[in-house]
């Protein structure tokens, strides 16, 4: 019998700064938008726009990831934390990394590499924790292989990350053009989105109680995937368009694989109705379906426009919405298994849908949504007047999300 | 001593908070008996291997049974993968609310 003991759950004090601090950054980041143009808007080689991703990234997608990670590593490996601990000291560091990052990018080079250096710290504690807490794993599923694997991918992602900021700082000479790609195919491609893969395998069907679909729709992903970031890695060291070209489609083979499997779960779900969490899962799967398209249109076609909103519905859309769907699920419960799990058969107890916001939270959905699409019609037709809209309404959107957490966390 | 439909009874006051049902209802509980001694034995299983409150379901059972039939001398419960749970196990009213049918 496989068994997940209370020992293996993190206390939420450990759990709710990073989900905190996270929807921090996302309103912080969605303020930062008003000091942009729609023209700065569509250039991604623009130090704002690359010191708005990384507040972005590092400050919202990462923290709320790890913060997840520290609750959803001892279900999915089925075994505790090798130190649960570490993650009091990785919140504040990355918090500290982010803001120097983002500052850099945007005034001086030079604390963009200190910034650096604290996310590469906070990143790899992160990474090798994970990786001794599945040391001494003897059964290895794939999701165990993915959880390892985009582990090591976002350790050298981070690297080559840190030796770009080095030669922004004027330290060291590389050739940042190349390292790009690498470093954003290894963090975005081999970090984040594997690990959406190998949790949607876990969390989806347990969520929609879904059961009796394939698996190899999933190694299938995990393995093309893998294979596509290692190609397009190695492509930026040796110049190769051709492996680089193999990778992109080993990672265009990956997404049709993992909306096979997304269609399968989905297809054997018993529980239908519709919630917060199926309306945001099904925005970020249309998103991400739209960053597909605008990213192959751009591949053909090599307009900036296309990069930079394929580069939107990804980030914005599909993992923004990835992560609000989630939020509405994993803090109520998290909320639910501190505060009234002892009280179970001794008093009545919420259920965790009874703590989430729902009209609130329709409305965020509805504000985000329209901030969403909004500014992608201002993109593709540089509107000035519908940038600022979208921004206003992404703005609306992050501060009821900020209001639904802190709602769902003092729960009571 | 007590009969399986009293054990199932006694369980069904145990919900899952996250779908809202009871785990009788939901199918999840497979078989109870009780012996001379008031010994009770309860084969059941989970909707999902990760379930994150695994070992708390388990613990909430057992109270329940002890809870509500009194003469109860001990819980054993026997979690089982197979057969694996599946939406055709619970009853037809949460299968309605749920959607399934």
């Amino acid at each position: 019998m496989i068994s997940i003991s209370r020992d293996f759950a993190p206390p939420f004090k450990l759990i709710a700064p990073y989900f905190v601090i996270g929807v921090l950054f996302y309103l912080i980041s969605s303020l930062f938008m008003f000091s942009l143009d729609i023209s700065e808007m569509m250039s991604y080689f623009e130090f704002k726009i690359v010191g708005l991703v990384h507040l972005y990234l590092l400050g919202f997608v990462m923290m709320i990831i790890f913060g997840a990670m520290a609750q959803l590593i001892p279900v999915v490996l089925e075994r505790g934390h090798f130190s649960v601990d570490f993650y009091y000291i990785i919140y504040p560091i990355l918090s500290v990394g982010t803001l120097l990052m983002a500052f850099g990018f945007l005034y001086s080079n030079i604390v963009l590499s200190f910034g650096g250096i604290f996310v590469l710290i906070a990143m790899s504690i992160f990474a090798f924790e994970t990786l001794l807490t599945i040391k001494g794993i003897e059964k290895f599923n794939t999701t165990i292989v993915s959880v390892l694997i985009s582990n090591i991918f976002l350790w050298i992602g981070v690297i080559v990350g840190f030796i770009m900021a080095l030669t922004f700082a004027g330290m060291i000479t590389s050739n940042v053009v190349l390292l790009l790609k690498a470093h954003i195919y290894l963090v975005v491609g081999g970090y984040i989105f594997i690990t959406i893969i190998a949790f949607s395998y876990v969390l989806l069907p347990m969520f929609g109680l879904a059961h009796g679909f394939s698996k190899r729709p999933l190694d299938f992903s995990i393995m093309s995937q893998s294979i596509g970031v290692v190609c397009v890695f190695f492509s930026s060291l040796i110049e190769s368009n051709l492996i680089a070209k193999i990778g992109y489609l080993l990672s265009l083979i990956s997404i049709f694989s993992y909306f096979y499997l997304v269609y399968l779960i989905n297809k054997k779900r018993a529980r239908k109705q519709n919630d917060m969490y199926i309306i945001s899962l099904l925005i970020s799967f249309v998103s991400f379906v739209l960053a597909v398209i605008f990213g192959v249109l751009y591949v053909a076609s090599f307009e900036e426009k296309f990069a930079i909103l394929s580069g939107w519905f990804l980030f914005v859309g599909f993992f923004g919405f990835m992560i609000f769907g989630h939020l509405y699920k994993i803090v109520p419960f998290l909320v639910w298994y501190e505060k009234f799990s002892p009280f179970v058969g001794k008093k009545k107890v919420p259920m965790l849908a009874d703590m989430v916001p729902n009209r609130s939270a329709n409305l965020q959905i509805f504000f985000t949504s329209c901030g969403l699409f909004v500014e992608s019609i201002a993109i593709f037709y540089k509107i000035e007047f519908l940038h600022t809209l979208g921004v206003i309404c992404l703005c609306v959107g992050a501060f009821i999300m900020f209001y639904n957490l802190m709602f769902m966390i003092n729960y009571n | 001593m007590y009969s399986k439909e009293e054990i199932f009874k006694a369980i069904s006051t145990v919900i899952d908070p996250e779908v809202g049902f009871n785990l009788v209802d939901l199918g999840l509980i497979y078989d109870a008996k009780c012996n001379e001694n008031g010994d009770i034995e309860v084969v059941m299983t989970l909707s999902t291997k990760a379930c994150p409150l695994h070992q708390m379901i388990l613990q909430w059972v057992e109270e329940a049974v002890l809870r509500e039939l009194k003469d109860v001398k001990s819980v054993k419960i026997n979690l089982v993968w197979e057969p694996q749970w599946n939406i055709s196990m619970a009853s037809d009213d949460v299968k309605s609310k749920l959607g399934a049918i």
